[in-house]
């Protein structure tokens, strides 16, 4: 029973991966924390596994405890100053699909994502993973409204750090 | 604004094959590693702080019994304090596990900080509890020793001298700025460990209480 539950567990993770790696990126400045805060999820996924009913989808439901570990959980975060000239590989903009206006204004659009605080980033991540303003608050434990709110103040602070 | 974000959300949901690729393998080997999250750091140091104030509980208290009536009033005093020391620690170790076991990983962000912050507040209030009961002890002990110790004789040589009032007033003043000191000291020490351990989740916390006003 229980090999079977890490398979499955492994297999589901290992299928989804590509959401732990976003949030990763979202909330390190580098390769290894990267790497740490990854397996510091996948840890605290694992732990919840067992409670995790199907009632909801489990992506859904990977959503929050990536969140919740990087913002909350997280201990070794080197808390380093994004730079301009940071370069993550996901941030790494594909040139030959833009033109350069588009390219330059993605990589703005990026930084200044980082230079975000915690919340605000996780309103951004959700909003980009284009999930609706009941599952960002239900996410963050606010209200909708609030959500809403909050969301526009974000991009008001983002068109502040673009247009300085 | 709006156009560069749905643009920054276009280019976010193409970049699946930018991203680095874990194994299988990887994976199933990350499951089994120790986690280092701030709850296990929360646990461990809230655990070592029960044991530093309840190994307090077998220090000795120095110098010997009084015999006298008045005395033994302190010494009932003293006890009742003690025996209030057990029973709080019964109620704050089991509120503390409550309080604990509330925490969850899948709960909303805003939940989780929450519970993490009351799991805090209860080996606080422990803390100050016991700072308290500390100071209550200190002041019974040293009103006992000054009127009853027969060896010292410390009421009657104060009122010998010319100015009691103000020796009185002095021997006092001390006794409260010591424990005063005592709790400077330990607060200090609180807000550098819980400053450098719990300021993020204080801030982001306060952040979605905010959000709420």
């Amino acid at each position: 029973m229980n090999k079977e539950l890490e398979h499955q567990f492994v297999t589901e993770l290992e299928n989804n991966q590509n959401i732990v790696h976003k949030v990763c990126s979202l909330y390190t400045h580098d390769r290894d924390s990267h790497n740490d805060l990854f397996q510091e999820i996948t840890i605290q996924l694992w732990k919840a596994y067992p409670k995790f009913r199907g009632d909801s989808k489990f992506s859904t439901w990977m959503y929050r405890v990536a969140l919740n570990t990087a913002i909350t959980l997280y201990r070794k975060s080197k808390r380093r100053v994004a730079t301009q000239d940071y370069d993550s590989v996901i941030f790494k903009i594909r040139a030959d699909e833009y033109d350069d206006t588009q390219e330059r204004q993605l990589k703005l659009m990026y930084n200044a994502v980082k230079q975000l605080g915690d919340i605000e980033k996780a309103l951004v991540f959700l909003y980009l993973e284009d999930k609706n303003y009941t599952e960002i608050s239900e996410t963050l434990g606010i209200t909708e409204v609030n959500a809403r709110v909050k969301m526009n103040r974000v991009k008001n602070k983002l068109r502040t750090i673009l247009n300085p | 604004m709006m156009d560069e974000l749905e643009l920054l959300k276009k280019d976010w949901q193409k970049q699946g094959e930018q991203l680095p690729k874990l194994s299988y393998e990887e994976i199933y080997k990350m499951i089994w590693k120790k986690s280092s999250s701030l709850v296990k750091w929360i646990f461990y140091i809230s655990i070592a702080e029960f044991v530093f104030w309840i190994s307090l509980f077998f220090l000795p208290i120095q110098g010997e019994k009084l015999n006298s009536d008045g005395a033994r009033l302190f010494q009932n005093l003293e006890l009742s304090l003690e025996i209030l020391r057990y029973i709080a620690l019964v109620y704050f170790i089991v509120k503390f596990y409550k309080n604990f076991k509330r925490i969850h990983v899948t709960a909303s962000a805003r939940e989780l900080m929450k519970s993490i912050i009351s799991t805090r507040k209860t080996v606080m209030q422990y803390v100050w509890f016991n700072l308290g009961v500390f100071a209550l002890m200190m002041i019974v002990v040293f009103i006992e020793f000054a009127k009853y110790d027969t060896t010292l004789n410390m009421t009657e040589k104060i009122a010998e001298a010319d100015n009691s009032l103000l020796i009185w007033f002095l021997v006092g003043l001390s006794l409260l700025l010591f424990i005063a000191f005592c709790g400077f000291l330990l607060w200090l020490f609180y807000r550098l460990l819980y400053g450098i351990l719990l300021k993020r989740l204080n801030n982001n916390y306060r952040e979605l209480k905010k959000l709420e006003v």
